[in-house]
């Protein structure tokens, strides 16, 4: 096993608005990410988690600290790190297959090669039938189906997730959840999965790292320790149900702390 | 669907048969505003002598020239300003401050500078066009998602395929408004124009029948332009939903 991602003392601050003091998102995260694992960022909203996410994506930059991919700094965006997004963020004219394309489009891959790559990542999300749709035409699980197959489809070493189940219903949720650990399983992708789920990091995890609030710090990292495949029948299993249950007593505090801040 | 076809045209015919029973009637004076029938013969007149037709290509031929350089420009413009803020705080006080001149204000000053027959005619419809263009393409490239650009770097688009692929497509909804309205803006500037800066058009044939005071011709020429300005709107909308067929839904 190698590092493939090393997160060194990343700081984030973002400058002041009107006279204010300038707010520190994240503060001295340090991070290493194991090829092939399975990692789950949770926290409550406003811990920085998504912020950490853009930073290893290369779409914000640190304000101090680094982040290595494979011992090179990151500096940009990068095809070998790819997003799933919350909103999905599919691009509304093209059709499911051309969206699924769009990366192996931009490596310069002949149309005929991108089209059975597409074919291939529609069939692991079990898409197919719909190739032709447009976004608008299918349904919200869909969707984040086809943008899970769109981050897939250009080989990245790394698939970052935020909150990808963040706007679905529960049950769609429990049965993507899945999904994701079976696909994970397949591809033998290393991922970062950010959620606010307890029970969706520790069921999809190899290791949850929680985080807490102002400024965003790794609070705690704890090893799920289940067995892969992750089925659906693990969620009844005592060390589930205790991991989950330890995440809420330690997370509670905060979470009840926010909920009078905003209150 | 034909029910409302009927009813749409019910108002045309209402107001063609009371127009038809006042001039009948002697209530408004036939050289100041012909009767339906007397316009319908003169149409047939100046369709059959193929100057209407002289006219009105001459006419399309100036808005579509017009309307062109105008939606190249606009869009180039509203994408360059919309993408970098530098460019956009550098250019936008001066194009904010040509905005509000009306294309009319424009003419003496064209004629000036482009004499008499087609050029100044393409200035105008520029002038009238450019800032709708402008003005949509700018807002649309604005206010793209900020994930949708995000997705389309992490899966390794380029500056060539970002623009190509998302930025355009994504403003497209936004952008098509803003030429629909430019090309009627610019209809009606050439109009204005062909009426003193041309020797051929719609503009000019009005111009020329109202000194010979030939009324049914002038509010022929004036119907003409309008059916004509209808079927372009028409025509944009139909074009519109040929090529962004996910912006009523999508949004």
């Amino acid at each position: 096993m190698t590092r493939q991602l090393v997160i060194e003392r990343v700081v984030k601050e973002f400058p002041a608005r009107g006279n204010g003091a300038p707010v520190r998102a994240l503060e001295g995260i340090e991070l290493e990410v194991q090829e092939g694992e399975f990692v789950s960022l949770l926290g409550p909203s406003g811990c920085g988690k998504s912020t950490l996410l853009n930073i290893i994506a290369g779409f914000q930059r640190p304000t101090g600290g680094r982040v290595l991919h494979e011992g090179v700094e990151v500096t940009s965006p990068d095809r070998r790190r790819t997003v799933v997004f919350q909103d999905y963020a599919l691009f509304p004219w093209m059709t499911v297959q051309q969206n699924v394309e769009f990366g192996l489009k931009a490596q310069g891959a002949p149309a005929a090669r991108r089209r059975d790559i597409a074919r291939g990542f529609l069939a692991l999300v079990h898409l197919v039938g719909f190739e032709e749709r447009y976004p608008h035409e299918i349904s919200g699980g869909m969707k984040q189906r086809a943008a899970l197959a769109r981050a897939l489809a250009p080989n990245p070493d790394i698939l970052l997730m935020d909150e990808p189940f963040g706007a679905l219903d529960a049950q769609t949720r429990v049965l993507l959840q899945e999904e994701v650990a079976r696909i994970s399983a397949e591809t033998k992708k290393t991922v970062l999965f950010v959620t606010h789920s307890i029970e969706e990091a520790v069921f999809l995890g190899d290791r949850v790292v929680v985080m807490s609030a102002r400024p965003g710090r790794v609070r705690t990292i704890s090893p799920v320790l289940l067995a892969r495949p992750r089925t659906p029948a693990i969620r009844r299993e005592p060390a589930f149900v205790s991991l989950v249950e330890d995440l809420w007593e330690s997370l509670k505090p905060e979470w009840q702390e926010r909920r009078t801040d905003n209150a | 669907m034909r029910t409302s076809l009927v009813f749409k045209a019910t108002g045309f015919i209402v107001v063609l048969g009371a127009w038809q029973l006042l001039a009948g009637l002697g209530v408004v004076n036939p050289f100041l505003l012909p009767p339906p029938t007397r316009l319908a013969g003169a149409a047939y007149e100046l369709i059959t002598d193929g100057s209407l037709f002289r006219h009105l290509a001459a006419s399309l031929e100036r808005v579509l020239v017009g309307f062109l350089l105008a939606a190249l420009v606009g869009i180039a413009l509203g994408v360059l300003l919309g993408w970098s803020r530098l460019v956009s705080d550098f250019v936008r006080p001066l194009v904010e401050c040509l905005r509000p001149i009306p294309p009319i204000a424009w003419t003496p000053i064209a004629i000036l500078w482009f004499g008499v027959g087609n050029a100044p005619s393409y200035f105008l419809v520029f002038i009238g066009a450019i800032f709708p263009v402008f003005v949509n393409t700018f807002a649309a490239v604005r206010n793209i998602e900020r994930t949708q650009i995000n997705a389309a770097l992490c899966l390794g688009a380029r500056p060539g395929l970002l623009i190509r692929d998302i930025l355009i497509p994504a403003s497209l909804p936004i952008i098509f408004p803003g030429l629909r309205i430019a090309l009627g803006i610019g209809w009606m500037c050439v109009v204005a124009a062909e009426l003193i800066a041309a020797q051929s058009g719609l503009g000019y044939m009005i111009q020329q029948n109202r000194v010979l005071l030939q009324t049914q011709n002038v509010v022929v020429g004036m119907i003409t332009i309008g059916v004509v300005g209808f079927a372009m709107s028409g025509a944009m909308s139909a074009i519109e939903r040929r090529l962004v067929p996910w912006s009523q839904a999508a949004r």
